[in-house]
C-alpha cells in the first residue's frame, strides 16, 4: 500500500552537467533502497519504568533515487523513525533494511543532517565537510576536490577557513549539508534540517537542497513538521499520526524535482494537494 | 543540572564561561589596552599597606620584615646559590608531577566521562578524594615512603590526578550527543571519536582541570618540601623559620607566588587562548 514506484529523478539527471565546467562532476552512485518492516518503538524511561510508546507498526520503503518527505505533528515520533533507520536507535519491534542488509547500527551508508546540525565548533568550515572524507581514508587531494566542489555547490566560498561560531544560521545550515553530502552515502536522512532559521533564508535553503538533490542520485528523507515544505520537497510525502506515529496517508507529489519553483508551487493542483497534507497533518494536531 | 552545579562549585567551566566580548570594558569604561595592567592594583595595595605598617604602626623587625630586609634576603640566596638551587627542585617536581598527572588523568577522565555510568559510579568517588586533599595525606605518605623524592613527587600527583580526571569527565559529559551521532554516521570508530569529539569537546575543561591541578599540585609541593627536607622553595623557608630569618621567608613567600602565577600565566593560559577561545561560543 505504502510502496509506490516514482521515477527516479536525479538518477535521470545524473548525466545532465550542470556543474562548473572546471569542476570534476561529483562521483555519483546509486541511491539506496531503505525498507521498514514492521518497526515499532517504545522508550522506556529508566528512572521510573514508564514505558512510552512513539512508533507504531511502520511499513515503509524508500526507493533509490527517491526523496521522501515525512510530515506529522510535533512529538509523533519523526524522527525516531529517521534514527531508527540511521542506525542510532535499536527498534523495539521489527527491522529496516538498507539495500537488503539488516540495519545494526550507524554506517556510513546512511549519512544524517541532524536537527541540531551537529558541525563540530573545532573544525573549520572546510574540515568539517572533509570530516566523513577523513574517517573513510579518501586520499587528501580527493577529498580537497570533492570539499572545493561542494564549497563552490552550497554557496560557502570565502568560508572555507571560518569556523562555525563565525558564521550565521543559515550558513551553519549549509555545512551539514555539505558535509553529509560531501560523503556520498547511498541514503541521506535529514531531520528538520532548517526549522531554525528564518523564512527566506529556509526558502533558498530548500531551492538548494532540490538543486543538488537533482546532481546526484542518493536516496533522501527528509522530516519536517511544516507541511509546505513537505509537498515543495518531496515525491512523497509521508504524513503520520500523532503519538504513537503510524502513516496515516501517502500523497504522491506530481511535479518533478527540477521543475518546482516558488512560482510553480502556486499551480492551483499543487495548492490544493498542499491543503490535503494540511487537513491531513491539522486532523491529528487536533 | 547537577554536574552543572558541580563543575561551577570547583570553578571548573565556569571560568570559562564565554563573557559577552568586550563587555567588561564598557561598564568600566577603559580603553581595553590599559586593561591587563589591572592585575596590578590589588599588589599594589597590598605592598602600601606593608609599607604602611612597617613606617606608620612601626611594627618590629621580628614580625614583619622591611622590604629593603626582603630584597636583601633574595639577593644574598641568589649570590650564595640556594636561591636557583631551590627553585629549580620545586619547579622540576612539579612539572614531572603536572606532566604524569596530565598523561594519567586524561585517558582516565575520557573514559569515565565517555562510559554510561562513569560518572554515577566515580562521581562521589572522586569528590571524597578531593576532600582528602594531598596535604592529608603525607602523613601516611611518610610511612610509606619515608622522607623522601617519591613521597612529595606521590603527594603532588595524586592532589593534581583528581581535579584534571574530575574536569576531564565533566567536560565530556556536556558534549552535545549529536556530536557522538555524528561521528558514528560517519562510520567513525571509538578512536575517531576520542580524538574528534571527546578530546576537543572536553578540552575546555581538561584545560580548567589542569589549572586547578597545578594550584593544588603547587601547595602540596609546599608543604611535602617541608616535612621531607630535601630542598626546594617549602624547605627553604620552613629553614628559614629555625634561623628566624624573616627576610627569607617573605621572599620565598613571594616566590612561590609568582612562580605560579608565571606558571598559569605563561604555560596555561597560551594554551588556552590557541585553542578554545579561537573555537569561540562552543558552550553557549
Amino acid at each position: 500500500m505504502v510502496r509506490r514506484s516514482v521515477t527516479p529523478v536525479g538518477q535521470l539527471l545524473a548525466d545532465h552537467d550542470v556543474t562548473a565546467p572546471s569542476k570534476r562532476v561529483p562521483p555519483t552512485r546509486q541511491g539506496g533502497r531503505i525498507v521498514c518492516k514492521e518497526l515499532a518503538h517504545t522508550f522506556v524511561n529508566a528512572r521510573t519504568g514508564e514505558s512510552v510508546p512513539a512508533l507504531d507498526t511502520i511499513d515503509l520503503v524508500i526507493e533509490p533515487g527517491e526523496f521522501v518527505t515525512v510530515c506529522g505533528p510535533s512529538g509523533c515520533g519523526k524522527t525516531t523513525l529517521l534514527r531508527a533507520i540511521a542506525g542510532l536507535v535499536t527498534p523495539t519491534q521489527g527491522q529496516v533494511l538498507c539495500d537488503d542488509i539488516v540495519v545494526r547500527g550507524p554506517g556510513k551508508d546512511r549519512g544524517v543532517v541532524f536537527q541540531e546540525l551537529a558541525i563540530l565548533p573545532w573544525r573549520t568550515v572546510r574540515r568539517n565537510i572533509a570530516h566523513g572524507l577523513e574517517i573513510q581514508r579518501v586520499p587528501r587531494r580527493e577529498r580537497d576536490e570533492r570539499v572545493a566542489y561542494l564549497v563552490d555547490l552550497m554557496g560557502l566560498s570565502g568560508f572555507e577557513d571560518k569556523y562555525p561560531h563565525e558564521l550565521s544560521g543559515g550558513m551553519k545550515q549549509r555545512v551539514a549539508v555539505a558535509r553529509t553530502w560531501a560523503a556520498n552515502p547511498r541514503v541521506i536522512l535529514m531531520d528538520e534540517p532548517f526549522a531554525a532559521v528564518d523564512a527566506q533564508t529556509r526558502l533558498t535553503l530548500q531551492e538548494e537542497l532540490l538543486r543538488i538533490s537533482a546532481l546526484s542520485s542518493n536516496s533522501i528523507m527528509f522530516i519536517t513538521h511544516n507541511v509546505n515544505e513537505a509537498v515543495f520537497l518531496g515525491d512523497r510525502v509521508v504524513v503520520m499520526t500523532k503519538r504513537p506515529g503510524k502513516i496515516k496517508a501517502v500523497v504522491p507529489v506530481p511535479v518533478p524535482r527540477p521543475e518546482r519553483t516558488v512560482k510553480a508551487m502556486a499551480d492551483p493542483q499543487l495548492v490544493s494537494l498542499t491543503d490535503r497534507v494540511l487537513h491531513l497533518v491539522r486532523g491529528e494536531v487536533q | 543540572m547537577r554536574t552543572k552545579t558541580e563543575a561551577g562549585a570547583d570553578g571548573t567551566p565556569a571560568g570559562l564561561r564565554l563573557r559577552p566580548p568586550g563587555s567588561v570594558t564598557r561598564s568600566l569604561r577603559v580603553p581595553p589596552r590599559a586593561l591587563p595592567l589591572l592585575f596590578v592594583v590589588p599588589f599594589l595595595v597590598i605592598i602600601a599597606a606593608w609599607v604602611l605598617a612597617k613606617s606608620v604602626f612601626d611594627v618590629s623587625d621580628a614580625a614583619l620584615p622591611s622590604i629593603g630586609d626582603v630584597v636583601h634576603a633574595s639577593n644574598q640566596l641568589i649570590d650564595w646559590g640556594i636561591l636557583p638551587y631551590d627553585v629549580s627542585a620545586s619547579l622540576y617536581r612539579i612539572a614531572l608531577g603536572t606532566v604524569l598527572a596530565i598523561v594519567i588523568g586524561v585517558p582516565l577522565g575520557l573514559l569515565l566521562g565517555s562510559s554510561r555510568y562513569g560518572v554515577t559510579m566515580f562521581g562521589p568517588f572522586l569528590r571524597f578524594f578531593r576532600a582528602a586533599s594531598g596535604i592529608a595525606i603525607l602523613p601516611l605518605l611518610i610511612i610509606w615512603f619515608g622522607f623522601t623524592e617519591t613521597t612529595i613527587q606521590v603527594a603532588i600527583l595524586y592532589t593534581a590526578l583528581i581535579p584534571i580526571i574530575f574536569s576531564t569527565m565533566i567536560g565530556v559529559r556536556t558534549i552535545p550527543p549529536a556530536y557522538r551521532d555524528a561521528i558514528e554516521t560517519m562510520g567513525g570508530g571509538s578512536a575517531r571519536m576520542v580524538r574528534d569529539v571527546y578530546l576537543p569537546g572536553a578540552l575546555a575543561s581538561i584545560v580548567v582541570g589542569i589549572r586547578l591541578g597545578v594550584g593544588y599540585g603547587w601547595r602540596a609541593l609546599i608543604v611535602g618540601e617541608m616535612l621531607v627536607g630535601a630542598g626546594g622553595l617549602g624547605f627553604m623557608i620552613f629553614s628559614a623559620q629555625q634561623f628566624h630569618a624573616l627576610g627569607q621567608i617573605v621572599a620565598g613567600m613571594i616566590l612561590i607566588g609568582l612562580l605560579y602565577l608565571v606558571i598559569d600565566r605563561l604555560v596555561l593560559a597560551p594554551v588556552e587562548d590557541a585553542t578554545v577561545r579561537r573555537w569561540g561560543a562552543q558552550r553557549g
